[in-house]
């Protein structure tokens, strides 16, 4: 039904001339998978789908058209929505670039590969879906579809309580552990909506920040970099922790960070809105200085 | 055919850990790892890991430095490793491994790192009797995935036991010491399951060739995200960096895998960058795989594992693209 109505509403916006190329999900290669697909013809409209495997986060193939001419349409879930929202507070993207094509989302499922299709009603939810705060669209033009209920995510922190309770040499340990495992292909980076600086420092520009060799301290610079540096800006939907190739538990970094900082500042969600900043993007005389 | 039972696998393995190192598809990792008795193996299946750094380790030093006023020294860090057994690759690895060979030690150059490895590597490969993951396409890619000749053992899935079939004098030598191990089995090997990935490939060398300026580049590429998933996983992608790390007076050179999807990849050293976005960069990876590798060398550089269209965050499939150039209209 929202994938008859994405049709249209794409079919009506190319037609018209309104936006050059509309960015959603289409059928993959399986049928427990669908995948990005841009749009630019109005006879291609038929292509798009929305069902419970549109897993991908889009938001980020708004900075491959930035500088494009005329505006660009995207269906946004609720993280989705929030990570356009992230870019637009950065100035990446511009608000009147963007039409925003709004599905309040009930959380992505995932069957085992291999498996013959079946009813996805009783289908697990992605790791990623299972403490999703907010499932609706927080910012858009249309919305396709009524809005749904908030899931109960009083589990949202269990991963990272589970590891703060650990010692600070089992915690060492277990990090290693995962980071050994890295290949350091940057998936998590690249699918991130908050890494979003045109030049990474850990690509090879001179400056050296991270040498090429994969070996444990290389990898943990990395990973520790990265948590860091979108402290604050996550928005938690999960991308990084699906696309690692070596299932590192990269979301148990993230919201350990998110958990400190509500704890240091405040509660604070990254891409509610644009006007509330992240924590570290402002100073505010009463923040606390322990560190000083 | 001679066979050993399933279970019998560890005691083999056992035995022979007592003359080589022996390296293993590991459960949970899902690499090839060194053996230790008890540890589980993943036996049904290819290894998510490809057993590429068994030959060409994703960090590879190469020689130590160091000065002292206006002397300088160099060693060389090459090394003879002990006699490596290399157990339980799949016939796609092992096309993969031959892949390697070419660039490795063919037109005229041997590269001393990967030969010492090489040489030193018994292999034994077990087959496939269908496809062993959704994403399996190695029948279209031209290989048996029961069989294969370029190891120097082959095991036959037989069920409950591993139909054993020498394939070089090394192997033969092989069975021969073993034979304890070994019985006599009149058990033929099963036919092939029907794969549910198939694609046709006649042609696509020869119609990439015209490809270069299609639009279908820009097309395919716009959702890849330019990761290096899809190369770190492949067992046939080869590309490495050499670098070094200098503390003070010492330091060391190195090599390490790299990635044609990275952006810095082909830039130089004043900025420049021949391929500046993701169109080129797929392309590539695409045409060496399909195009220029089958020129230099009469192989396709994709065996057909599937890894990574399993892991690619943005289900970049391979079989899907070759099938879009099939379909491609050139005038």
């Amino acid at each position: 039904m929202i994938t008859e109505k994405m049709r249209d509403v794409a079919k009506d916006l190319l037609t018209k001339g309104e936006v050059n190329m509309v960015i959603g999900w289409e059928k993959g290669t399986f049928w427990y998978n669908s995948t990005p697909v841009f749009i630019t013809k109005a006879e291609d409209v038929e292509r798009l789908v929305f069902d419970e495997f549109c897993t991908n986060n889009l938001a980020k193939y708004l900075l491959d058209y930035k500088t494009a001419e005329g505006k660009v349409a995207i269906f946004v879930k609720g993280c989705d929505a929030r990570a356009v929202n992230r870019l637009m507070q950065d100035q990446q993207v511009q608000r009147d670039k963007v039409y925003l094509l709004g599905i309040p989302c009930g959380g992505m499922k995932e069957a085992a590969p291999g498996t013959q299709p079946q009813a996805t009603e009783g289908l697990p939810l992605v790791e990623k879906c299972q403490n999703c705060t907010s499932p609706n669209p927080v910012v858009f033009d249309v919305l396709l579809g009524d809005q749904v209920s908030v899931r109960d995510t009083q589990n949202r922190f269990a991963a990272v309580e589970k590891l703060e309770a650990l010692g600070t040499d089992e915690k060492y340990a277990y990090w290693g552990e995962m980071f050994d495992k890295c290949i350091r292909c940057y998936a998590c980076r690249n699918v991130c909506p908050a890494c979003s600086c045109r030049e990474c420092a850990f690509d090879g520009n001179g400056l050296n920040w991270l040498g090429k060799q994969n070996n444990l301290q290389e990898n943990q610079m990395f990973n520790i970099t990265r948590a860091m540096h979108v402290a604050g800006r996550c928005i938690e939907c999960g991308e990084c922790e699906r696309v690692c190739p070596m299932d590192l538990p990269l979301m148990a970094i993230n919201r350990k960070v998110i958990k400190d900082l509500n704890e240091l500042f405040g509660a604070y969600e990254a891409g509610m809105d644009v006007e509330n900043r992240p924590p570290l993007g402002q100073f505010k005389l009463e923040d606390p200085e322990k560190f000083m | 055919m001679k066979a050993i039972a399933k279970t019998q696998i560890s005691e083999l393995l056992n035995q022979v850990a007592r003359e080589y190192n022996v390296l293993v598809p590991v459960a949970g990792a899902d690499k090839y790892a060194p053996y230790t008795p008890g540890i589980e193996l993943k036996l049904n299946s290819r290894t998510l890991l490809p057993p590429k750094d068994v030959f060409f380790p994703q960090t590879e030093k190469m020689y130590k430095f160091s000065t002292d006023g206006m002397e300088g020294s160099l060693d060389s860090l090459l090394t003879t490793p002990k006699p490596q057994l290399l157990f339980g690759i799949r016939p796609c690895d092992v096309k993969s491994i031959h892949c390697l060979d070419h660039v490795f030690l063919s037109k005229g150059f041997v590269d001393e790192f990967y030969a010492a490895k090489r040489d030193n590597t018994f292999l034994i490969s077990i087959g496939c009797n269908g496809p062993a993951e959704s994403t399996c396409f190695c029948q279209s890619m031209g290989i048996n995935p029961q069989d294969t000749d370029e190891v120097d053992v082959h095991l036959f899935d037989l069920g409950s036991q591993y139909g054993v079939v020498p394939k070089s004098a090394k192997g033969e030598a092989f069975v021969a010491k073993y034979a304890a191990l070994f019985a006599e089995t009149t058990e033929e090997v099963p036919a092939v399951a029907e794969f549910t990935l198939n694609l046709e490939l006649d042609g696509v060398s020869e119609k990439l060739a015209q490809m270069f300026e299609h639009p279908l580049w820009e097309e395919v590429s716009r959702k890849c995200i330019g990761c290096g998933a899809c190369t770190y996983l492949c067992p046939t992608c080869h590309c490495f960096d050499v670098s070094a790390r200098v503390a003070g007076t010492q330091g060391f050179r190195f090599r390490c895998w790299d990635s044609c999807m990275f952006s810095d990849y082909t830039r130089m050293a004043g900025g420049h960058n021949p391929r500046p976005s993701k169109k080129e960069r797929v392309r590539n990876r695409f045409l060496h795989k399909l195009q220029y590798f089958p020129e230099r060398y009469g192989d396709s550089l994709c065996t057909g594992c599937g890894r990574c269209l399993s892991k690619c965050p943005v289900n970049m499939d391979i079989t899907n693209i070759i099938k879009q150039v099939r379909e491609v209209d050139l005038v």
